[in-house]
């Protein structure tokens, strides 16, 4: 995968529906054949994203760039993307392959040519055997292959998803995940990935931008979207997460410690100038998670406080404790992911445990 | 379905069934009296014939106005389905004045037939215009307008707006667009409505005899006949009209049918 050249950059780009601004000066680029994901909660501007990139709205400033050329005027049946929609707009009145080939043959090219290439991509989806059905009589899940099948045949340079397998249940979702991610690998497409779901873009995204009221939060790799979130939204939002608010201590090297209601927590700040700069006594949150903590004997160790197991959740290979810890006004919750085989069963409700974690698995977000 | 205890069940079998009976039966009376002879006023069940569909064949007055009424239906059909898409297309496109000009369409149907048909008689006057087929057809049209223009719209408004884009998105420019993705949406709903119009125009009485010139209609036709009496070849003209319009109104609940829901069924 070549993921150096940058495919498509949007600069300053921001949306408004009259006095409603939707999107607030956006920078994105999205690297030629990579699987991005635009993940965010509903209302977060990535549907608008991706239907400014695509040309279905015009954008109020900013300008998108395609291989460095601005193409932010250029009308949606001239940009070289095509788009899977979340309903799939199917056009009812045709049959599979009229769906399929309809983005080859407004471009007038020659009926061999466009059965042949139908077939070829009807091949890629495995829906050949149903080139002569209607939409309507086919599943949820054939629909998505057919809306893809289509939007991939015109060779487009990006695809763009919105939220496609919101519509299929889990079951089917998880094929279609694989499925896709597949698909891209085979024609080595740059795809665009719109879905609130975050397990889904984990699955599946090279890289994801995590979205939130029109701004950017984040950009990065699952990985390091999951072990260092830049802020508290990603940290909230991205997976299950241990979160206790303090004040800022002064840094001493590779680490910064947090003055909490748990007591005094050391965090790594490696790589985040933005956490070794910040001011002491400035708010922030350690942020842990829950299979960094240790049940420990000891009581030697940094970041050590005790508490309390209030339930416990049997999650086949994990147990989940929910742990409250301080007095009863000041009380805080947390999680704690164990290995169900080693200690799991060792675990009991109402008992009162010593917890620890290692500095390095904890971070440092500002509030 | 609602399950409710036999008694009433039976109950309302026996209302259904008067009901039909005494609303529906006088419309078949007719129908079965076309098929034998009248004399006095009476019919005489013995002896069962066609001789007033003979009669019917040869009436040159009523075959006469019978294909008037089918040139002005056709007329009309074209005229109300062309601009009644038209005003759909323009109305679901969002412009602007779009709730004034749909009152506007709307209006002629809600009004009176009679207030109609004066406005546009007056109307014909003021500019010239003779009275004639053509002002008949204006005054069809103005009134079934209406029904074609609601139909389309219907149908429109519950086209999904990304089938438009999709088909954008994969290329096609906005002509394409039309004649390849929206008309052919819209193509069983026009249908449906040129259905509803024809059969509108059909037996508009009211508009027609104000604004028509020389030739009458089959209605109005009717209409100046029974003041002179009846004959039996009306009971066999209303037993064929009858049973065109049954054989209308099947095709058009066929074609007002979403596509979908058909195609599903299949």
């Amino acid at each position: 995968m070549n993921q150096n050249t940058d495919l498509l950059t949007l600069r300053g780009v921001s949306k408004s529906y009259g006095m409603v601004s939707v999107l607030h000066d956006v920078d994105l680029s999205i690297q030629d054949g990579e699987f991005l994901t635009v993940l965010g909660p509903s209302g977060s501007g990535k549907t608008t994203v991706l239907r400014l990139i695509g040309g279905l709205e015009p954008l109020t400033a900013g300008e998108i760039r395609l291989d460095g050329q601005d193409i932010s005027r250029m009308p949606i049946n001239r940009r070289p993307f095509n788009t899977v929609f979340q309903d799939y707009a199917l056009f009812p009145h045709m049959t599979v392959s009229g769906n399929v080939g309809y983005g080859l043959s407004v471009r007038h090219v020659q009926r061999k040519e466009v059965a042949r290439r139908v077939a070829e991509a009807l091949e890629l989806v495995q829906l050949g055997r149903f080139a002569d059905r209607f939409p309507a009589q086919l599943s949820g899940g054939q629909r998505q292959r057919v809306a893809l099948a289509r939007a991939l045949i015109c060779q487009p340079r990006l695809i763009l998803l919105d939220e496609p397998l919101a519509a299929l249940d889990l079951e089917l979702r998880r094929q279609m995940q694989e499925f896709l991610k597949s698909i891209q690998r085979e024609i080595k497409t740059t795809f665009l990935f719109v879905t609130h779901d975050q397990e889904e873009a984990i699955g599946m995204a090279d890289r994801i931008c995590v979205m939130q009221a029109g701004h950017i939060c984040q950009l990065g790799t699952p990985h390091e979207l999951y072990y260092k979130p830049n802020c508290e939204f990603v940290a909230r939002f991205f997976g299950e997460n241990n979160l206790v608010a303090g004040k800022l201590g002064a840094v001493e090297g590779e680490q910064r410690p947090i003055e909490t209601a748990l007591g005094r927590l050391i965090c790594s700040v490696s790589d985040q100038p933005l956490l070794k700069a910040a001011p002491d006594g400035a708010s922030a949150f350690a942020v842990f998670r829950p299979e960094a903590l240790r049940v420990a004997g000891s009581t030697e160790s940094d970041n050590h406080f005790s508490g309390t197991i209030a339930d416990l959740a049997f999650a086949g290979s994990s147990t989940v404790a929910t742990i409250t810890v301080g007095t009863d006004n000041a009380a805080q919750r947390l999680r704690l992911r164990v290995p169900s085989r080693i200690d799991g069963s060792a675990l009991k409700c109402g008992e009162t445990v010593s917890l620890s974690f290692a500095p390095h698995e904890g971070h440092l977000v500002l509030a | 379905m609602i399950a409710l205890p036999r008694p009433s069940t039976l109950f309302l079998a026996a209302v259904t069934a008067l009901v039909a009976v005494l609303l529906y039966s006088p419309l078949f009376v007719p129908i079965v009296s076309s098929f034998f002879t009248i004399s006095h006023g009476d019919v005489d069940w013995s002896s069962p014939t066609l001789s007033s569909y003979q009669a019917l064949a040869g009436n040159n007055d009523i075959l006469a106005a019978l294909r008037t009424t089918l040139i002005v239906g056709l007329c009309t059909v074209v005229l109300s389905v062309v601009s009644g898409t038209l005003l759909a297309l323009y109305y679901h496109g969002g412009r602007s004045g779009r709730s004034i000009l749909q009152f506007i369409i709307f209006l002629p149907f809600l009004m009176p037939p009679i207030i109609s048909g004066l406005a546009l008689l007056i109307f014909f006057r003021e500019i010239g215009l003779e009275r004639s087929l053509l002002t008949v057809v204006i005054g069809h049209t103005v009134f079934v307008l209406a029904i074609v223009y609601r139909t389309v719209l219907m149908r429109l408004q519950s086209m999904s707006r990304t089938l438009v884009e999709a088909s954008y998105d994969l290329g096609a420019t906005a002509w394409q667009t039309f004649w390849r993705v929206i008309l052919p949406n819209l193509s069983s709903a026009m249908v449906g409505g040129a259905i509803l119009a024809f059969a509108l125009s059909f037996d508009e009485t009211m508009i027609t005899i104000l604004v028509t010139g020389t030739q009458s209609t089959l209605p109005v036709r009717l209409w100046a006949m029974m003041r002179l009496g009846f004959s039996p070849d009306i009971n066999a003209l209303v037993a064929l009209i009858l049973m065109f319009t049954v054989l209308l109104c099947v095709l058009a609940a066929r074609f007002l049918v979403p596509q979908q829901m058909a195609m599903e069924r299949s």
